[in-house]
């Protein structure tokens, strides 16, 4: 090796981004220290490799970076792209790819530069959580305890049953809680069980052979070998017939089961997530729900309380759907003016956040651009019901009257930080704190 | 375009790609048989036979070791996922001239015996072509020098 290409090799090995040459047949001819430790391979298993094997990058078989810079004539910089190490393991990286020329100008291999960002997106990741987890909004006390224990039981395989009211975001909360398990890159099936006629749910669930009914032309596997090794989230579980229950109850316990119209046992290892919204007791008592499915089902309860019971989350859901709404309907709509906002706040909920999503999409619609949706263009039954109705200002009250005089203690009563925290105006804070008889 | 352009498609197995940017390369650099030998493949993906056929013929009489030296790993040579690709079929079996022109060729890459076998029926053909019957020889004679070689 000359002098000059010792420097130079000394100069990359010293820089903390990685660095990997190729030939122009995409055969890797250098590789310096950072990207051996990125990578996780020695020096002698890479070269003379094609680097789609190495660097096994996301972008390898569609847009490879260096194809790119050969197909435009322009250098890539801080293209955002994801590797797998030697273990397999993903890491998100920022890359950088340029072609090596001879002296005829002609391409005879090319350079890719890049850095491991694993550690900036954990972060980035981790201050997300708080305000959006996993596409759930939630400031209360209560939703961040369940965002809470969702991190808390990651590492577990342990049944989950969800339960709250319609509209409270069953489903976001189960496609959390697959999200961050172990079992998040593995298969993920939801079946909703009330959708299925009951003679079909089982073999839905179990698969079924042909002949098994009448419609069963051929041999079907159900959801639950498909989903084999993940994880699979039954909605509307205590719609469930009693039968089906029963052969849930044997998979949740053994792990095993036979395909509808076969004798052959059939094993499988699949993590379930239940969610229900009928009152759990009730259906207990009048015998819907088998006591010991329930139990089975109830290892880690996660209990979503309805909106009206979190009334601190509308501001926020409300400045997130004005964001969504006004993208896809490409419209500039800033905020909401307190008095719409009052409304809103003062409305039960009874459709939880669903109906919050519609009745602003439904404003949206109805809002000029560049304006503030204002009570007139919120649906009649919102105004209709909270004109005339006392109940749910009685029971914010009630309800919300410590959360806020904690938040006001919080910031030592500075009204401007407390309704910015709440995304309300301060008028509206006032008369917040009027209507609940707080003052400093 | 350039032949490195031409690799990059012939890695993502976008063969019609690489087929445009090696046939500029060819036109500058009609000497340049590595990109023959990889246009060949590139033309049995494209639905061109004939011309696979063409500048298989071309490279099988000059330097036939530069099809039947490929080393599958080290050159990620794509031939044993196309020959899966089409079922796995047998010399014997039966189907198209050109599905058994084009698997005699892809086998070359891969297996000399079985392409001989390709050539060789495609040679039983009533009004062969003259070139299939040289090909076949050509091949017959590697496999003999090889097995004196081993021998």
């Amino acid at each position: 090796m000359s002098t000059e290409n010792k420097f130079n090799e000394e100069i990359l090995n010293s820089i903390a981004e990685g660095v990997i040459t190729v030939d122009k047949t995409f055969k890797v001819n250098f590789i310096n220290r950072a990207a051996e430790e990125i990578m996780g391979f020695k020096k002698e298993e890479v070269l003379g490799q094609f680097c789609k094997y190495i660097l096994k990058c996301d972008l390898c078989q569609t847009k490879c970076p260096i194809g790119i810079v050969l197909e435009t004539g322009s250098n890539l910089y801080d293209y955002s792209s994801v590797i797998y190490d030697k273990k397999g393991n993903r890491k998100p990286i920022k890359l950088n790819a340029a072609i090596l020329k001879n002296s005829d100008d002609k391409p005879v291999g090319g350079v890719i530069s890049f850095r491991d960002i694993s550690e900036l997106e954990r972060i980035k990741q981790q201050s997300d959580i708080i305000s959006n987890f996993f596409g759930i909004v939630g400031h209360s006390k209560a939703m961040q305890e369940i965002f809470k224990l969702i991190m808390e039981i990651s590492e577990s395989d342990a049944t989950v049953l969800i339960l709250g009211e319609s509209g409270t975001g069953k489903e976001l909360i189960a496609n959390a809680i697959q999200a961050t398990s172990t079992r998040k890159n593995k298969p993920y099936l939801k079946v909703n069980c009330s959708v299925f006629p009951q003679n079909l749910l089982a073999s839905e669930l179990f698969g079924h052979v042909k002949g098994a009914f009448t419609d069963a032309v051929k041999d079907r596997p159900g959801r639950f070998e498909l989903a084999d090794g993940g994880t699979i989230f039954l909605d509307e579980v205590a719609e469930m017939p009693p039968h089906t229950q029963i052969q849930l109850l044997r998979v949740l316990q053994e792990g095993t089961f036979e395909r509808v119209g076969e004798s052959i046992t059939r094993k499988v290892d699949v993590r379930v997530i239940a969610a229900t919204n009928i009152e759990i007791h009730r259906a207990l008592k009048e015998g819907k729900l088998r006591e010991d499915l329930y139990y089975r089902l109830n290892v880690i309860p996660v209990l979503i309380p309805p909106l009206r019971e979190r009334k601190e989350d509308i501001p926020h859901l409300i400045k997130h759907f004005i964001e969504t709404y006004s993208k896809l309907y490409k419209k500039n709509i800033p905020d909401i003016s307190d008095a719409a906002l009052d409304l809103l706040m003062k409305y039960p909920w009874p459709g939880n956040v669903r109906e919050l999503e519609n009745v602003i999409e439904y404003a949206i619609v109805r809002t000029k651009n560049d304006s503030e949706i204002d009570i007139s263009n919120l649906p009649s039954n919102i105004k209709n019901t909270s004109a005339g109705q006392s109940i749910p200002l009685k029971s914010f009250r009630t309800e919300n009257a410590a959360s806020l005089l904690s938040l006001l203690e919080k910031h030592k009563w500075n009204k401007t930080k407390v309704a910015k925290e709440l995304g309300i105006g301060r008028t509206t804070l006032w008369r917040m704190m009027k209507q609940l008889n707080l003052e400093e | 375009m350039s032949e490195m352009l031409g690799n990059q498609y012939f890695l993502s197995r976008n063969f019609s790609k690489a087929k445009e940017a090696y046939e500029k390369v060819l036109l500058s650099e009609p000497q340049n048989d590595f990109i023959k030998k990889r246009l060949i493949i590139c033309y049995t993906q494209t639905g061109e036979i004939n011309k696979a056929f063409e500048l298989f013929y071309e490279i099988v009489k000059k330097i036939i070791d530069l099809i039947t030296n490929t080393d599958l790993v080290a050159d990620d040579c794509p031939c044993p996922e196309l020959i899966s690709k089409y079922g796995n079929v047998k010399p014997t079996e039966e189907c198209s001239h050109d599905a058994k022109l084009m698997l005699g060729m892809l086998w070359l890459f891969c297996n000399s015996q079985i392409s001989f076998e390709f050539f060789n029926n495609l040679s039983s053909e009533e009004k062969s072509d003259e070139r299939i019957v040289e090909v076949r020889n050509i091949i017959k004679e590697k496999i003999n020098q090889n097995e004196k070689h081993y021998s």
